[in-house]
């Protein structure tokens, strides 16, 4: 068992994407053709970005809940200013003002002992008001056209936001797995007193991993605002479960320490592909809701076969 | 025997004040602050009335939410199942009858209550996430069952719970007193009061001194359920219909709130039920008082966010000040 737990966590993910896709290549035609797969990875790509900043998030033995009200709030910061900053200035003070949002979960949770989720999630509710102040509760329509440029165009016939989740995912996959900055986040989450004891920082570990949530959040909402053309205060309510369920079916474990973000990447498809073959079926939004809140159970349901086997499989001294 | 007194240092005094009285000094001091400024609208008999009575939807549901932070555990997916099971009963209502309908909507809401319990136990993940998935997937069922559309409540005794009076008071207070005196009588003279306790503090210890830890957190899950089937009863009554969107959004919210407010450790093992009743109170004073102050709603929330988060600071310091680590 403990074998074949360790054999899901590197290629579950994998199995699920082979068995949709035969299963959606079976009873839809348009699956077969390269626009449909590439428009299906590049509705994956904005839960799988955020999904990364999550995975170090909960490897690091935390989780951030405010996701989605950070979107909101770099898409109202971005169609507040570019009248008057322009679209790279606009850009880089949305990003700060997330990172910021990041630093003071990160304070919040490290400095003043508020556990993750209350912490994120009042940030959450806070978040969402300011950025509803700012706009005084209207939408923000973008005047200057070219600003879909960023989001809504195609470079060497690729959509530019699957071209974004490349470059984020080598980013982050370089900073967990080949740094030490990774291996210290790994080692907070595993075992905090441990990691404090052989003289890290986990404070400022921590810190930083929020800072990386808010950064990838920020990126979502300049990809999505620039789509839209259109600064939304209220921006995709309920992302956050999105985020949370692709991190976890993606094997990174809510123990902490142990972080996938190649099986991140790929859950965001699979979320994707799963929207797609319910929009087959013609179904109300709501079905969609449901059918998140079921994989999430899902992959909880294995990310606790898979906790309660390596606890046994410790006791009795297997080595893994 | 020469009496022993024990010499309290300025800190542990400030703490202990801080713990007896901190709320009800915050409750005065809130509902002093809007009596000044708006006294014509705040500062009326009515208006106090119908704080209390308001005050009942979020202090009922915030009972079973101190027992399940009192066990270290969490449920957010309360608002749903207000949702879930109010249009469930309402429903119900129309075609057997308000009686039917009530007790459907409390017999619903335990039922998912325990459904909750048994992930959260049987496959041994946390609560919050659990329930966070469990927030959007009763969501989603009220909006599929109903199609989305409000279920109208239109039953007498079912209108008659939430806005009829006796004896010159509303009815839901005497129903949140009641509620509060049955808990009250749950966690201090009853066994499953000290289990719970137990459990919080040190689940492991509780298991070996032969407690069943599984199922005191599936009943406490439950109980959630029946605390929150009421509270929907309430608030159906009050609104005059479920609405599977609207219902509860948001309300898990002021129910920690209320809940962290209260004194309640997030980590488990304290807490109180009087604390909980005051902040409900709290949180409905300031609500009400920003409503009549009319002050921006986009600024009312970001107001429940901080208070939530001075909650919990509030709560630390009070622990830090006693000299006890949390």
């Amino acid at each position: 068992m403990v074998k074949f737990l360790k054999l899901y966590e590197k290629i579950g993910i994998f199995i699920l994407i082979i068995a949709a896709s035969i299963f959606l290549a079976a009873v839809s035609p348009n699956f077969r053709n390269l626009d449909t797969i590439l428009s299906i990875i590049q509705q994956g790509c904005y839960g799988a970005i955020i999904a990364f900043g999550m995975t170090f998030a909960i490897t690091s033995g935390g989780f951030d809940l405010s996701v989605e009200a950070v979107m909101g709030l770099t898409s109202v910061i971005i169609a507040m200013l570019i009248p008057s900053l322009g679209f790279a200035g606009s850009i880089i003070i949305a990003i700060l003002a997330s990172c910021f949002v990041g630093l003071i979960n990160g304070v919040l949770i490290t400095r003043m002992g508020i556990s993750p989720l209350i912490a994120t999630l009042a940030m959450q509710v806070i978040l969402r008001g300011a950025s509803l102040l700012i706009t005084n509760g209207r939408q923000v329509v973008i005047s200057q056209k070219s600003f879909m440029l960023i989001g809504a165009t195609k470079l060497f016939g690729i959509p530019t936001p699957i071209l974004y989740m490349v470059v984020l995912f080598i980013i982050f996959f370089i900073l967990l797995n080949q740094t030490s900055f990774g291996r210290h986040v790994a080692a907070s989450g595993s075992n905090e007193q441990a990691a404090k004891m052989s003289g890290l920082n986990v404070t400022f570990i921590k810190t930083i991993v929020y800072i990386l949530v808010a950064f990838s959040a920020s990126i979502v909402g300049i990809i999505r605002t620039s789509q839209a053309l259109i600064g939304i205060p209220t921006m995709a309510p309920g992302f956050t479960l999105n985020v949370l369920t692709i991190t976890i079916l993606g094997g990174t474990s809510l123990a902490g320490g142990r972080g996938n973000l190649i099986g991140t990447l790929f859950a965001g498809i699979f979320i994707s592909m799963i929207y797609y073959g319910l929009n087959l079926l013609n179904v109300q939004i709501f079905y969609q809701m449901l059918a998140v809140g079921i994989t999430l159970l899902f992959a909880l349901f294995i990310d606790g076969l898979r906790m309660r086997y390596l606890e046994v499989a410790k006791i009795k001294g297997i080595r893994i | 025997m020469a009496d022993i007194k024990v010499e309290l240092t300025p800190k542990q005094k400030a703490g202990n004040f801080l713990n007896s009285f901190g709320l009800i000094v915050i409750l005065i001091i809130i509902f002093g602050f809007f009596s000044l400024i708006i006294p014509n609208l705040y500062f009326t008999w009515p208006n106090f009335r119908d704080m209390i009575r308001f005050s009942s939807y979020v202090g009922i549901g915030a009972i079973g939410m101190t027992f399940c932070i009192m066990t270290g555990n969490f449920d957010i997916s309360v608002g749903s199942m207000l949702a879930l099971a109010g249009v469930l009963g309402a429903s119900a209502a129309l075609k057997i009858g308000g009686i039917a309908g009530v007790l459907i909507t409390i017999v619903v809401a335990a039922f998912l209550g325990f459904i909750n319990g048994l992930f959260v136990t049987k496959l041994k993940i946390p609560a919050f996430i659990t329930t966070l998935g469990m927030l959007f997937i009763f969501r989603a069922v009220a909006y599929i069952y109903t199609n989305n559309t409000p279920q109208y409540i239109q039953d007498r005794f079912w209108i008659f719970l939430g806005n009829g009076n006796f004896l010159g008071l509303p009815l839901p207070i005497y129903i949140m007193a009641i509620c509060y005196l049955i808990a009250y009588l749950m966690l201090r003279k009853a066994p499953i009061g000290r289990y719970i306790l137990a459990v919080g503090t040190n689940s492991r210890a509780a298991a070996l001194s032969g407690i069943n830890v599984d199922n005191v957190k599936i009943l406490v899950f439950t109980l959630i359920g029946v605390f929150v089937g009421v509270a929907a009863v309430l608030n159906g009554s009050m609104l005059g219909a479920a609405n599977p969107g609207m219902m509860g959004d948001g309300w898990e919210f002021q129910v920690i709130t209320a809940v962290v407010l209260g004194g309640t450790a997030l980590a488990g093992g304290s807490g109180s039920l009087g604390g909980t009743l005051l902040a409900a109170l709290i949180i409905i004073f300031l609500k009400t008082g920003m409503s009549n102050a009319q002050v921006n709603s986009y600024w009312q929330q970001v107001a429940t966010g901080v208070v939530l988060i001075l909650a919990v600071s509030l709560n630390k310091l009070k622990f830090y000040l006693i000299g006890q680590t949390q």
